[in-house]
């Protein structure tokens, strides 16, 4: 008997009917993929991406070195040596990221009591050589000053829910 | 003992403890900033408020006294209310600035806040601001808001330290802690301040933004710049020693630590270390490895040794060397066939020699002289030369105990003196057998009038005598009658007595036998007739011997000298070979206390460098000169070996006999009275920035009692010449009434005055 129900399915190309079908119900649905990287999934505004050092609106770095960040990062991806600058207040001398350590937790982001350290929406960075992805303070601050419009935008929209 | 109830846990206590020292004994834990075990009570933070059966209102625990039933709540809503309370007042003035605060981390405010503080703050007024205040060079007041008015820091002055430097002005909200008009906070346990303050008011301020709490590795070590052996957590990062800590330990330094142990690290990485061997050819000096510079040295004592004899070789060390490096010195020396060796470099009396057996030491235990009654003295500038020894007796005399000073000099002791007599230098022995004689008199019931007489009745009417001879006594000429003299003292009032020691490691030094042997040069003698070959270790031969002239001019005419130092320092002027050896934190190694405890530390921070410690360099000197028994493989092996045998019990006996007396050398005109500065007293403090800041190591002055300045005719302030031998150097006068006439005051080990000649003697005097 099940030779035979077999033999009319194959014969009548059932199986491959049904398949299509299929293909054709996706072939006139609404398209979920993405076309990366002319176009781009929405973020939110707690997006974790590359990090950044802001400054105040004065140009005064925000960071003063507490080292909270440090002492949170569970990758142990921040180094942070502080002195005391020529005016009495206490300035980073180095402030480096290894983003191949960082795992983007955004711990260092909750830490930090000035909001220096943020994670802005910037996600499309690479190196090639190696050591390219080591982030020093000047390269984070110029983040920050490239990003800032956007990261202020972000931090207002979050303030509610802290 | 009283029966008390502390959150329904029985307790047995002392009948007049306090509730918080009761729950403490329990183990409960009830917050509190202004009551500290060490201070009296002030009950000013109200912090420790708890709720007390039958009262009508929260007591605080560290100034109610326990009674019989009393049952006590910590944590009942009452309590914990009042705790809370009192939390959210202390906050509302106290700046939000943790992160950037060098307490930050280990922050009694920020520690208790997280179990009694608010989520947020109710106050929205403007926050009291207080005006920064200098305070010095090693305390940093530069945050005065901070401040929680708990007053520890104004307590420790007045009752530890012996000088109330810093108060407490205005009242109410615009109460600030300040100092007075002086300014400066100068006591030499300054320091410990920043450890009482329970906020970031007061800091380090060398430490300031150097690094956070959590950051530092703590490691355990062994004070190396005095007798007493302080315990020290030495906290290192990077590899670098950042702060000095105490460690509590009751029976040494308590919970103190003086600032010469506490600041003295700062002099550990300065521009001066030598991190490389050198050797000098043709004038010049050259950097070579180890292998290099240590054949070299080998070579040089061994032809100076196979050629001129092994008596010309002569080692000197200084006292905080460690005992594995003393040890391993004289095994060498006696090795090459020299008896020559030797660690006193500053005494200038070696006649106990041979009539003493034991090694000289404390005579007693530390805690012993805090119990002591009666105490008598010897030549001691005890405030600088043993800070917390100092404050242990002040403590003392602060509950009943008589202090009777016999000294050439009258330095504020802070502390109530019952008795004191003020001799030049060579007066000493009479003015101590006089209060022998007055004692003798007194056991007979004659009263014996003057200084000595009354000494000596103080010392009579005591059951806990101590007799304590200081540094300036050990380098006294006569040292060997003074310490016969204390001896007869101390029996005659049924007393111990026992030396202030010097350095970390003397009594150290005497059980590992660096001293000479029965045919073996000491220090003064190595000095004296110079030898063709000296090694040297961590001695700076211009500061640290007795007589700088003579010290300098034995160095200049050897053929040969090996200088292990830790630094690059004079030595480059007449030394050979320059070896780098670790300073203590870099070693590990063993210090004897002054009274006898031995205790043994690892290295804090790897050696910076090439610096090695001192123990494996002679070990592989002793290894290159073909000596049996250099194969130690650790400090331990040469510990164990060197503590062989030795029952250090038994070894400590100050007992001396035979001493005849000597009449002092007729003096004629000035006598030199030389104290070594606190801050000049080894290699490493002498670096020390931040110490060498500090009032106290002020460059030293001529001080002479007015009548010897009018007699000059000179003013006090006016730049003088003072000679001793060939050298002479200009120094301003100072008028000091309370030293002896016929005397002028000359500091010793610092570089203004290394020109100069012995300790003691005379010195001249002249309008420059």
């Amino acid at each position: 008997m099940k030779n035979i129900i077999d033999f009319f399915k194959s014969f009548l190309l059932l199986e491959l009917l049904k398949g299509m079908s299929v293909t054709g119900k996706y072939f006139f649905a609404r398209h979920i993929t993405v076309e990366y990287p002319e176009e781009k999934t929405p973020q939110s505004f707690r997006f974790r991406g590359l990090h950044a050092q802001r400054r105040y609106p004065n140009g005064e770095e925000r960071c003063i070195g507490c080292k909270l960040c440090e002492a949170v990062c569970p990758a142990l991806a921040i180094k942070i040596e502080v002195a005391e600058r020529a005016d009495g207040s206490r300035r980073t001398t180095q402030y480096d990221i290894d983003l191949v350590k960082c795992i983007f937790c955004g711990f260092c982001e909750e830490s930090c009591p000035v909001d220096a350290i943020v994670e802005t929406r910037v996600y499309e960075y690479h190196g090639e050589n190696r050591g390219d992805l080591y982030y020093t303070k000047a390269m984070l601050l110029a983040n920050g000053d490239k990003h800032e419009a956007q990261i202020a935008k972000d931090r207002a929209a979050d303030a509610k829910y802290r | 003992m009283i029966n008390i109830e502390i959150d329904g846990k029985q307790i047995q206590t002392e009948n007049g403890s306090t509730v918080i020292e009761a729950a403490h004994q329990a183990g409960i834990e009830i917050p509190h900033f202004c009551y500290h075990k060490k201070l009296s009570i002030a009950a000013n933070c109200r912090m420790c408020l708890v709720q007390v059966e039958k009262a009508p209102k929260p007591l605080p625990a560290c100034a109610t006294p326990v009674t019989e039933g009393m049952k006590v709540f910590t944590h009942s809503e009452q309590a914990v209310k009042a705790q809370k309370g009192v939390m959210e007042f202390l906050l509302i003035n106290h700046p939000l600035d943790c992160p950037i605060c060098d307490q930050g981390g280990e922050c009694m405010l920020q520690d208790i806040s997280v179990g009694y503080g608010g989520g947020h703050s109710r106050y929205h007024e403007e926050k009291r601001v207080v005006l920064a205040k200098d305070l010095g060079p090693l305390v940093s007041a530069e945050e005065m808001s901070r401040c929680i008015n708990c007053t520890r820091c104004v307590r420790f002055g007045q009752e530890i330290a012996g000088q109330m430097e810093l108060g407490q002005a205005f009242r109410s909200e615009h109460a600030e802690i300040m100092s007075f008009v002086s300014g400066s906070v100068n006591s030499e346990l300054s320091g410990n301040m920043i450890d009482l303050c329970p906020v970031g008011a007061l800091t380090s301020k060398p430490f300031r933004y150097k690094a956070r709490s959590w950051e530092l590795s703590r490691r355990r070590s062994v004070s190396a710049h005095d007798s007493l052996g302080s315990n020290l957590a030495v906290q290192t990062k990077n590899n670098r020693v950042l702060r000095v800590l105490p460690i509590e330990n009751e029976d040494i330094n308590e919970c103190w630590l003086s600032d010469k142990d506490r600041f003295a690290y700062e002099g550990l990485n300065t521009a001066d270390r030598l991190t490389k061997p050198m050797i000098k050819q043709d004038g010049k000096w050259q950097e070579v490895e180890w292998q290099v510079a240590l054949e070299y040295a080998a070579n040089g004592l061994r032809h100076i040794a196979n050629g001129a004899g092994a008596e010309q070789v002569g080692a000197l060390a200084t006292a905080n060397s460690t005992l594995e490096e003393l040890y391993l010195l004289q095994k060498l020396m006696r090795g090459i066939g020299s008896d020559n060796v030797d660690f006193r470099l500053r005494q200038s009396d070696f006649s106990s020699d041979g009539k003493q057996q034991g090694a000289p030491w404390l005579g007693m235990s530390v805690s012993d002289i805090g119990r002591a009654d009666r105490l008598l003295i010897v030549g001691s500038f005890l405030r600088k030369d043993h800070p917390l020894l100092a404050a242990r007796i002040r403590r003392a005399a602060k509950s009943g105990a008589q202090v009777n000073i016999v000294h050439s000099a009258d330095d504020d002791l802070l502390m109530n003196v019952a008795h004191k007599a003020i001799v030049a230098p060579d007066a000493l022995v009479e003015t101590l057998t006089q209060v022998s004689k007055a004692l003798a008199a007194e056991k007979q019931g004659q009263s014996t009038g003057g200084d000595a007489g009354a000494i000596a009745r103080s010392l009579a009417g005591g059951e806990r005598v101590a007799v304590l001879l200081g540094n300036f006594a050990q380098q006294h000429p006569q040292a060997a009658q003074l310490q016969a003299l204390a001896q007869q003292i101390s029996a005659l009032s049924n007393g111990k007595f026992g030396f202030l020691v010097e350095a970390a490691n003397s009594v150290g030094g005497h059980l590992v036998q660096a001293t000479p042997g029965a045919k073996g040069l000491n220090a003064a003698a190595m000095l004296a007739t110079p030898r063709k070959a000296y090694v040297l270790l961590n001695v700076e031969a211009e500061l640290d011997c007795a007589d700088p002239q003579q010290a300098m001019a034995a160095m200049q005419a050897a053929d040969m000298v090996i200088a292990m130092s830790a630094y690059k320092h004079h030595a480059t002027e007449y030394a050979d070979v320059l070896l780098p050896v670790a300073p203590f934190s870099e070693t590990s190694g063993t210090f004897v206390s002054a009274e006898g405890r031995v205790q043994s530390f690892k290295g804090a921070v790897k050696p910076l460098g090439e610096v090695r410690p001192a123990w494996k360099v002679l070990r592989v000197l002793g290894n290159l000169l073909k000596v049996d028994g250099f194969d130690q493989d650790t400090s331990e092996a040469v510990r164990d070996e060197a503590m062989k045998g030795v029952d250090v019990p038994a070894r400590l006996n100050n007992a001396i006999g035979g001493v005849e007396a000597r009449a002092a050398s007729a003096a004629s005109g000035l006598q030199r009275v030389a104290d070594v500065p606190i801050y000049a007293t080894d290699a490493v403090v002498r670096r020390s920035a931040p110490l060498q800041a500090t009032a106290d190591a002020a460059i030293p002055q001529a001080w002479m009692h007015g009548d010897e300045l009018k007699k000059l005719g000179v003013q006090s302030g006016a730049v003088v010449k003072v000679s001793q031998g060939q050298g002479s150097v200009q120094l301003f006068a100072a008028a000091d009434d309370k030293l002896p006439k016929g005397v002028v005051r000359v500091a010793a080990g610092h570089a203004a005055t290394a020109s100069l000649g012995a300790m003691f003697g005379t010195i001249s005097v002249e309008r420059a």
